[in-house]
């Protein structure tokens, strides 16, 4: 996911740019100088300059320095892992969390959460054996905690739980 | 004052607090020796469990956990040369030399009687700055506020390990994120998008779980599995702690005091701490060759240094509502949900709640010697765990912790969307602990100006006329420059040297 810095820096423009004319238009509130308007304004426009330095690689100096500083080691020294796609593993653990909000009211607690710990177990190297104990086991540990110890009202779905 | 103090014995006298410290103890030592899972992250996820505890046991949890992670991040560290947290990422390399001489039950000794000690400096610390400060705070009106909050976010800024460019866009980010919702000057949507969902804003702990835990999570799906500790036998840990403590007596002080003043600027915590007590140690030594050969000296002052800045951090966070680093932004969002809004009153009107604070900050450093002993002899099988039995349970806690914060299931999604931007953020070379200051201080930010400028009717003048804001203001338009001087003066020095090289 390292995007060069030229991509985030007019990402950044265009953000701040559109936070500062989303400013703009928010109205004022009537016999006050100042309103809602101001903020988003400043900060807009200032995001937006820093963008523009980030893309005209202002700053850069202060970041190569710093790489000198000896980084965590076996986080920075990681293998380039193989596979185009191998990238996109980083994106499952929001995709499941979204996956929770659709499927919680309808499937359950219980069932959505043993299938969010199957997915992530075995997309981190578990083998079935060790996966499926898990997912069957860690939901209803959280479901005591939550559900009965601190009374968060968690959907029963399909498979409530006796208590 | 001895009335309060009694209160205070009284207040935190409770089964529930007592069993609430126990356990956060354990879960805070257990997470933070986890490699990968820092003590940000363990504070992050015991936010939904505080929303059901009174308000000091609440604030028990926090202290409790995020002592015992800063210190049990040493453990990995020592034995496997893989940091737990990142405040032990400064000295995991001198620590390990020390376990391949043979001398883990020093090191690792080192880090429980130094970081118990470090805590309990920064507790006076924040005993002995917190009442005066509160007692000149109370004198501050809106445009002193607003300069704080500036000198704070760009402190935040300047202390960023990275580019001061983008980390200024990262706090910038995270001061739009704030701009959500209908709190605002003129209580219109702004920046809602016609979702009724964004109507109330975005709320600080969802969007921190999701930067701090989800966004961890995302990192282990690329990154390779860090190997198992070896299983071994310790003998004494605390022997010959004693010793050290006479012989480095003046390193461990320096380490305490450095510790104290980074934790009370905002954003930088106990990594950046850490980082230059280690480097300080080591320019100060009479002996800086044995640096990186295994030698305890930084070990002593790093160590002291980072757990004194965990409670420093809560100087600012109870004065001002300004973080004094990422945890302390976490334990500012548990304040105010306590309705123990900070601010300098709260040291008048709630002195016995900021007593127990401190009782409860040395309590769990005491705590933590008998604890982290016996974390340290069960090491070797609490990180025999794997990361694919760990990381779903975290998962499990993201979605049901930002759930049960508002019991709305947009928690949720504000948790997933925070992982993505804090992985894109954090993998481009952006600080989030910027954004997350900026999140924090938003609105009190805005408040701030905005109430400045209708005071002084458009006018910027008064925003430096009355004293105090004008040194304040001084302090923030230097911190804003500071990065710009140290460019040109970088740019001038080749040019002087060449010419210096010409002349001669």
């Amino acid at each position: 996911m390292r995007l060069p810095d030229s991509v985030t820096g007019s990402f950044l423009v265009v953000l701040g740019a559109a936070a500062a004319y989303g400013g703009w238009l928010l109205p004022p509130v009537p016999g006050q100088p100042v309103g809602p308007n101001v903020f988003p304004l400043v900060i807009g426009s200032g995001l937006a300059l820093c963008g523009l330095a980030i893309v005209f690689g202002i700053g850069h100096s202060f970041e190569e320095e710093e790489e000198l500083v000896p980084v965590e080691e076996g986080q920075a020294k990681a293998a380039p892992p193989p596979g185009r796609f191998y990238g996109l593993r980083a994106l499952l653990p929001p995709a499941l969390l979204l996956f929770y909000v659709i499927a919680a009211e309808r499937l359950g607690f219980i069932i959505t959460a043993a299938l969010i710990v199957y997915a992530t177990s075995t997309a981190l190297g578990a083998r079935w054996k060790l996966a499926l104990p898990l997912a069957a086991l860690a939901p209803i540990g959280i479901h005591l905690i939550f559900g009965k110890l601190l009374r968060v009202p968690l959907p029963a779905g399909l498979l409530p739980m006796p208590w | 004052m001895l009335n309060t103090l009694i209160e205070a014995f009284r207040l935190i006298s409770t089964w529930e607090v007592i069993v609430a410290m126990l356990a956060a103890s354990v879960y805070g030592l257990v997470i933070g020796s986890l490699p990968g899972l820092s003590a940000t992250m363990a504070t992050a996820l015991l936010v939904p469990v505080t929303f059901y505890l009174s308000p000091i046991a609440a604030i028990a949890t926090i202290v409790a956990a995020s002592s015992m992670a800063i210190f049990s991040g040493d453990i990995p560290g020592a034995l496997l040369r893989i940091p737990g947290t990142p405040a032990s990422a400064a000295y995991a390399d001198e620590a390990y030399a020390m376990t391949l001489k043979g001398e883990a039950e020093l090191a690792l000794g080192a880090g429980v009687w130094f970081s118990a000690v470090g805590g309990i400096a920064g507790t006076v610390s924040l005993m002995a700055l917190a009442p005066p400060l509160a007692e000149i705070a109370l004198s501050f009106s809106t445009f002193e506020y607003f300069w704080l909050a500036f000198l704070g976010l760009m402190c935040a800024t300047l202390v960023a390990r990275s580019s001061p460019v983008k980390a200024i866009a990262g706090m910038f980010i995270g001061l739009l994120v704030s701009c959500i919702g209908i709190e605002n000057p003129g209580g219109v949507p702004r920046f809602t998008f016609g979702l009724t969902d964004l109507f109330g804003g975005i709320e600080p702990i969802p969007a921190l779980v999701g930067v701090f835990a989800v966004a961890q999570v995302m990192r282990a799906m690329l990154t390779p599995e860090p190997p198992p500790i070896p299983r071994r036998k310790f003998g004494s840990i605390m022997a010959g702690q004693w010793a050290l403590t006479k012989k480095y007596h003046w390193q461990m002080t320096r380490g305490n005091i450095i510790g104290i003043i980074i934790g009370v600027l905002p954003g930088a915590g106990a990594d950046m701490a850490a980082w230059v007590s280690y480097a300080m140690s080591k320019r100060f030594s009479k002996e800086p060759k044995k640096f990186g050969t295994g030698h305890v000296e930084g070990l002593v002052e790093a160590g002291a240094s980072n757990n004194a800045s965990i409670a420093s951090g809560w100087v600012p966070s109870l004065l001002f509502g300004i973080p004094g680093d990422t945890i302390a932004a976490i334990a500012i969002g548990v304040l105010y949900m306590k309705g123990l809004n900070p601010g300098p009153t709260l040291f008048t009107e709630k002195a016995s709640s900021m007593y127990a604070i401190y009782l409860m900050f040395i309590i769990a450093n005491i705590l933590m010697i008998p604890l982290g002993i016996a974390m340290i002899r069960l090491a070797a099988y609490v990180l025999r765990a794997p990361r694919s039995t760990v990381m779903p349970v975290i998962m499990l806690c993201c979605a049901v912790g930002s759930f049960a914060i508002g019991n709305n299931m947009f928690g949720v999604v504000t948790v997933a969307t925070f992982g993505i931007i804090g992985y894109v953020m954090e993998a481009n070379g952006y600080p989030v602990a910027a954004m997350v200051l900026g999140i924090v201080m938003g609105t009190m930010v805005e408040q701030a100006f905005v109430t400045s400028l209708i005071k002084s009717d458009g006018s910027i003048l008064p925003f430096f006329e009355r004293p105090v804001a004008a040194i304040l203001a001084a302090m923030a338009i230097g911190a804003l420059l500071w990065p710009v001087l140290v460019w040109i003066w970088r740019k001038m020095k080749p040019v002087a040297v060449a010419r210096a090289a010409s002349s001669s």
